[in-house]
């Protein structure tokens, strides 16, 4: 029993990252109804900038590194919105799909070549700190990045709900025709969205090097699948629901690996994606018109 | 002229690959889950040929059937979700499969050796080409005989009601609906007929590369088999053909000796690629210029 509560917090823990990934996806699908499939890539190659400061600065603190990488993930964000999206035609889908995955092949590449393909080792927080109830732990540096991601997901929350940006951003996603109408710039918004997802991701990257330790560029497939699942779990288009579901999918991939091993782990958070496709199509939280 | 061999049986296979993602594209949907129905149809064909020792067209068949049946069984949940969250349940579909591999032991013991899949380490021995002698030559023919029979049959299919019936679904599913077109027949038919292709490009695979794992049919590869139609353009099945000769021949091969820097033109390529040409390098535009260009003057309207 404390096993399975002990791996249920550090999975719920860690999902909180997932949760940062399920909400880059799904932000991105609610305002302009595409996948950017190279979202948990652009996460990653955040990351990996981060790690450039200790390139300049040889004893940075590990604060500066995910501050840098925060924002790294925002310029990439920028950078895959300018590529992928500002000049197809949004009439395209298959096309902007296409090219979300060549970026995603590109990122892993330019990844790849600058470090050999070498895993990069990751500063983190209060690894040192462990709090202790008994005989159930709570890891320091674990509870470092729930926080961080809850204060993301709290920021980007303040910004989508209390700032006219937030209010452009929802506008355009539940009628971008009138929206254009009240003079909201689409392109502006959608460029500012994928900023801003861009910047999430970046700190989920962070995040995510921080509680494993290293970063690698396998990391970017596993993650993308993940957030997918989280994405789609959570509910298309809701960000209440893509913070759930990254909890919950963290928590339930531990209680798995738990108990049926790490080569298994994967194929039962794949199982609980298809009960949720077959019983609740629309997420936990669905958003209407939102299965397009 | 082995090597030239060889690259033909790998464009062979990889348009089998598009082709599978082809049809179902045509209806609509894009379906990440090809890799996996060619994982099946590899390891169906193998395990056929390796441990049950028959001969390498019924593996075959049999491949097709496994591959088809799977797909239909995915095609009929895969109709309760539509558009972007359909890629999202076959990517997780395919990586189901390949994890199932990663986790799949079936060891037979022939002749005082071990044979059979066995986990991570994967399906080695597929011998069955060289244990019967057949040479290069005679692996690729093999192969390209399949492919020439299914691009007819997708040829004639797309000048028959059928292709018709499945342009109209993968354009406006409402009007489709509303001349009577039964939407759950055409999808579930199109992603069978898709299954089936890609069992038959796996089975394949699996004997001309003698050994496969389950990284063989990773997310990259289903990208791949979506890669080629979008890339090539859906109007025809030469664009996916042409579009896997560019990328099998002339990125990967011809850009050999651009060393390491090969696989970072690949994503950038693509992506320049969607930018230029949205709609796929042989467009329907593209090929009513190329019929203009041979057809002459017949038809001026």
């Amino acid at each position: 029993m404390l096993d399975f509560l002990q791996a249920v917090s550090d999975g719920v823990l860690f999902g909180a990252t997932y949760a940062l990934i399920g909400i880059g996806f799904t932000l991105v699908f609610g305002v302009m109804h595409k996948i950017n499939m190279s979202y948990a890539a652009a996460s990653v190659g955040g990351a990996y900038c981060g790690l450039l400061i200790l390139h300049v600065f040889a004893g940075a603190p590990p604060w500066a590194v995910f501050l840098l990488a925060f924002a790294a993930g925002g310029v990439i964000g920028w950078l895959v919105y300018l590529t992928c999206f500002h000049f197809i035609p949004l009439a395209n889908p298959l096309a902007t799909l296409m090219s979300t995955v060549g970026m995603l092949l590109l990122i892993d590449e330019i990844v790849v070549h600058t470090t050999a393909g070498m895993p990069q080792n990751y500063p983190a927080l209060f690894d040192d700190v462990m709090l202790r109830f008994g005989d159930f732990s709570m890891r320091g540096d674990l509870m470092l990045v729930f926080g961080v991601s809850v204060l993301g997901m709290i920021a980007l929350l303040l910004l989508l709900y209390r700032t006219g940006l937030g209010l452009a951003t929802r506008a355009v996603s539940q009628q971008p025709v009138a929206a254009q109408l009240c003079g909201i710039q689409l392109a502006r918004v959608n460029a500012l969205t994928f900023v801003i997802t861009g910047l999430l991701g970046g700190l989920a990257g962070a995040m995510i090097g921080a509680s494993v330790g290293a970063l690698s560029p396998l990391l970017t497939t596993p993650l993308t699948v993940k957030g997918l699942i989280v994405t789609v779990v959570g509910g298309l288009g809701s960000i209440p629901g893509a913070i759930v579901a990254g909890l919950l999918v963290g928590g339930f991939e531990n209680v798995f690996q738990l108990y049926r091993g790490v080569t298994e782990r994967d194929l039962y958070v794949m199982l609980l994606l298809f009960v949720f496709l077959v019983f609740r199509p629309g997420g936990l939280f669905a958003v209407k018109g939102a299965g397009r | 002229m082995d090597f030239y061999f060889g690259l033909a049986q790998i464009i062979g296979v990889h348009t089998l690959l598009g082709l599978s993602a082809y049809i179902v594209l045509l209806t609509g949907q894009v379906s990440l889950a090809q890799a996996g129905f060619f994982a099946i149809g590899a390891y169906a064909a193998g395990m056929l040929t390796v441990l049950a020792g028959w001969h390498i067209v019924p593996a075959l068949g049999a491949g097709m059937v496994i591959g088809s049946a799977t797909a239909c069984a995915v095609g009929f949940p895969a109709l309760r979700v539509k558009g972007l969250m359909l890629v999202i349940a076959t990517l997780a579909f395919g990586e189901g499969i390949r994890l199932f591999f990663f986790n799949f032991d079936y060891q037979v013991a022939k002749g005082g050796v071990q044979l059979g899949p066995l986990g991570g380490e994967g399906f080695r021995q597929i011998r069955f080409f060289p244990e019967n002698g057949w040479s290069t030559l005679e692996v690729m023919l093999f192969i390209w005989i399949f492919v020439v029979l299914v691009m007819l049959l997708l040829w004639w299919f797309d000048r028959s009601r059928y292709g018709a019936v499945l342009r109209a679904v993968g354009e406006d599913e409402l009007a489709a609906q509303s001349v009577g077109i039964n939407l759950t027949a055409v999808k579930v038919s199109a992603m069978t007929v898709g299954g089936a292709i890609a069992g038959l490009g796996g089975g394949l695979y699996a004997h001309y590369t003698t050994h496969i794992e389950h990284a063989s049919f990773n997310i990259l590869v289903a990208t791949f088999a979506i890669a080629y139609p979008i890339v090539g353009g859906l109007a025809s099945v030469l664009g996916t053909l042409f579009a896997v000769i560019f990328v099998q021949g002339v990125l990967i091969e011809g850009l050999r000796f651009l060393g390491d820097w090969r696989n970072l033109l690949f994503g950038a390529l693509i992506v320049l690629a969607m930018n230029l040409r949205p709609r796929g390098i042989l467009d329907a535009q593209a090929i009513v210029w190329f019929k203009r260009l041979f057809g002459g003057g017949k038809r001026n309207a």
